[in-house]
C-alpha cells in the first residue's frame, strides 16, 4: 500500500527510485476495432519510460494514438500486445491516483463550480474543507464565479474548472489529452503557465498529448513524435532549455526554435493531408 | 425514437412573455376567449342546436353543483385521480428500472427489443377487457392500465437518456477509480432527470387515458363510469360535466409537472 500523500514535492528521489520509472510502456501495441471487423492497428511498438517527475509531451499527426497511449495508462484500453506499468505494477493494480484531464471540459453541467471541483476532493485522498477549497479556486482564478455552473462560464475559465478538479483529487501523474486545445492561443499560453507553476511545486511525472509543437517544447523536459498510424516512435528529444522558463523570451530563443525546427522535421505531415 | 421525448409546453406558455402589463393583458384576453367560447355555445343550444346533442353550459354548472353538493363529485373524481396517480407512480417505479437495465445490459436489450416494441405498439386499451377479466372491476384493473400505458414511456425515454450519456465524463470518474454507486448517484441519476420530467408530461395525459379507458369498459365508481352511465341514458349534460371534471384533473397534473420542472430544470441535455 502506498501511503496516502498530499499534493506536495516529492522527497529528492534516492538512488533506487532512479533506476525505476514512474511509468514504463514497453512494446505497446494496441489495435481498435474497425466498422468493417477487422481490427486496425493505431500504436505500433511503442517503449517509453517516464521518469518521476518528468514533463513528456508527446506530437504526432491526427489519429496517431497519441491519446490511445493515455487511455492506455489510464486503464481505460487494454493493448494488443506489451506492457504499460506504473511504479512496475500494471496499470489495473496501479496504486497511483491517476489524474486525467480530457481537451473537452468533462464537468457535471448541473453542478456548480464548487461542486465540480468537490468530486475530485471526495474520490481523492483526503477530504477538502472550504478553506482548501476557496484557496484553489483562488488560484485558478475562479473567485465570485463559485456558484456559477458550466454553461456560465468561458471556455478557458471551464478547463480551469476541470483543472481544479484534477488537483483537488490529488494525482500523483498526471495524463493530459491536448488538455487546453480547444482554448484561443492567449488562454492557452496562460493555462500552460499555470500548469507549468502547479508542477514545478510538485514535480509529478506528466504526460502530456498535444498537437501543438511550440507548445510540447515550451512546457515539456522531453517530446516524442508520433508517426503516422499505427504510431510508432520517431523522435525522442531532450528539451534542455532552462527552468522556470518564460514563453515570451523562449519564443526567441535559438535553442528553442532549433528544437521547435527539428520536431517538426521528424513529424510525418503527409498524414494530416 | 427521439420523437418520444416531447419537449412541449406544460400549458401556461407566460414564460416567453415579459412585462406585468403583457402578461396581465394576456390574462384579460385568455377570459375573453372562454366567454366567448362558453357564451357561443350557450347561444348555440337556446337557438339552432337541440340541447340534447351538445347540452348548455348553465346546465352543466347546475350539474356540477348538484353532484358537489349529493359528494358524488368528490367520490368520482378521487376516484379517478387515484387510479391515474398509482398507475403513474407504479409505472415510474418499474419502469426507471427496466430502462436503467436496457441500457446497462445491451445483450439482452437486443434480444427484447422486437419484443419490447411490439408491446408498445400494442394499442394498450385493448387490454381493458383482459384486465378488467384479471384484476376485477374495482380499483386494481384501472390502476393497471394506467401503468400499462405509461411504463414503457418511462423505460424508453430512461433507456435514451442513459444512451446519450457523456462517455468521456464516464471514462473520466473510471480512471479516478469512482465506485458504482458513486457514478449512479451523481452523474447516471441527475442526467435522466430532464427524460423523467420528459416523461411525466406525456405520462400525466395517458395514465389517465388508461384509467378512463378501464373505468369506460366495466367499472363502478369514477368519472369513466359517471360519463358511459350518463351516455346510456342519454344524458349529455351528465357526460360533459364529466368531461368537464377531467379536464380539470389533466390541467391540475399539468401544472403539477410544470412546477416540478422549474424546481429542477435549468440544465437540459442538448
Amino acid at each position: 500500500m502506498s501511503p496516502i500523500v498530499a499534493l506536495r514535492p516529492e522527497q529528492p528521489a534516492d538512488p533506487v527510485s532512479v533506476v525505476q520509472p514512474k511509468i514504463a510502456i514497453r512494446h505497446l501495441s494496441v489495435d481498435y476495432p474497425s466498422p468493417d471487423g477487422l481490427p486496425v492497428r493505431v500504436l505500433q511498438d511503442v517503449s517509453l519510460d517516464v521518469a518521476p517527475g518528468e514533463f513528456v509531451a508527446v506530437v504526432g499527426p491526427s489519429g496517431c494514438g497519441k491519446s490511445t497511449l493515455l487511455r492506455v495508462l489510464s486503464g481505460l484500453l487494454d493493448p494488443a500486445s506489451g506492457t504499460a506499468a506504473i511504479d512496475g505494477r500494471g496499470v489495473a493494480d496501479a496504486s497511483d491516483r491517476i489524474g486525467f484531464m480530457f481537451q473537452r471540459d468533462t464537468l457535471l453541467p448541473w453542478a456548480s463550480v464548487e461542486d465540480n471541483i468537490l468530486i475530485g476532493a471526495e474520490l481523492g485522498p483526503r477530504r477538502v474543507d472550504r478553506a482548501r477549497l476557496g484557496e484553489l479556486i483562488a488560484f485558478l482564478k475562479l473567485k465570485g464565479f463559485e456558484k456559477h455552473r458550466p454553461h456560465e462560464l468561458s471556455g478557458g475559465m471551464r478547463q480551469r474548472v476541470s483543472l481544479g478538479r484534477l488537483l483537488a483529487y490529488e494525482p500523483e501523474i498526471f495524463l493530459m489529452d491536448e488538455p487546453f486545445g480547444a482554448l484561443d492561443s492567449q488562454t492557452k499560453a496562460a493555462m500552460g503557465r499555470e500548469l507549468l507553476r502547479i508542477w514545478s511545486a510538485h514535480q509529478r511525472a506528466v504526460l502530456f498529448v498535444t498537437h501543438d509543437i511550440e507548445e510540447a517544447v515550451t512546457l515539456a523536459d522531453r517530446v516524442i513524435v508520433l508517426s503516422a498510424r499505427p504510431g510508432r516512435i520517431r523522435l525522442d528529444v531532450q528539451v534542455d532549455l532552462d527552468r522556470p522558463r518564460d514563453p515570451k523570451t523562449l519564443r526567441r530563443d535559438p535553442r528553442f526554435l532549433s528544437l521547435v525546427e527539428r520536431v517538426w522535421g521528424a513529424l510525418d505531415l503527409q498524414a494530416d493531408l | 425514437m427521439s420523437a418520444i421525448i416531447q419537449s412541449g409546453q406544460a400549458g401556461i406558455g407566460l414564460a416567453g412573455l415579459v412585462g406585468r402589463r403583457v402578461r396581465l393583458g394576456l390574462i384579460r384576453d385568455r377570459i375573453l376567449l372562454f366567454a366567448v367560447l362558453v357564451g357561443g355555445w350557450e347561444v348555440l343550444s337556446h337557438t339552432v342546436v337541440d340541447p340534447l346533442w351538445i347540452s348548455r353550459p348553465s346546465l352543466i354548472a347546475e350539474r356540477l353543483v348538484a353532484l358537489a353538493a349529493s359528494g358524488e363529485l368528490w367520490r368520482n373524481t378521487q376516484r379517478t385521480l387515484l387510479e391515474a396517480v398509482l398507475g403513474l407512480a407504479l409505472a415510474f417505479a418499474v419502469g426507471v428500472p427496466l430502462g436503467i437495465a436496457m441500457a446497462r445490459y445491451k445483450y439482452g436489450h437486443a434480444v427484447a427489443e422486437p419484443f419490447i416494441m411490439a408491446l408498445h405498439s400494442l394499442p394498450r386499451v385493448a387490454l381493458a377487457p383482459l384486465f378488467i377479466i384479471w384484476f376485477g372491476i374495482d380499483l386494481f384493473s384501472k390502476v393497471m392500465m394506467a401503468f400499462s400505458t405509461v411504463l414503457f414511456i418511462f423505460m424508453l425515454n430512461v433507456h435514451e437518456g442513459l444512451k446519450t450519456i457523456d462517455r468521456d465524463l464516464l471514462d473520466l470518474l473510471r480512471t479516478m477509480r469512482a465506485p458504482r454507486l458513486y457514478v449512479t448517484r451523481k452523474v447516471l441519476l441527475p442526467w435522466i432527470v430532464p427524460w423523467l420530467i420528459a416523461s411525466l408530461k406525456i405520462g400525466v395525459g395517458l395514465a389517465l387515458i388508461g384509467a378512463v379507458v378501464g373505468e369506460l369498459i366495466g367499472s363502478s365508481a369514477g368519472l369513466g363510469w359517471y360519463i358511459e352511465k350518463s351516455a346510456g341514458r342519454l344524458d349529455t349534460t351528465g357526460v360533459f360535466a364529466g368531461l368537464v371534471l377531467l379536464m380539470g384533473i389533466a390541467v391540475a397534473g399539468n401544472l403539477v409537472v410544470a412546477r416540478i420542472e422549474r424546481r429542477f430544470s435549468s440544465w437540459r441535455p442538448s
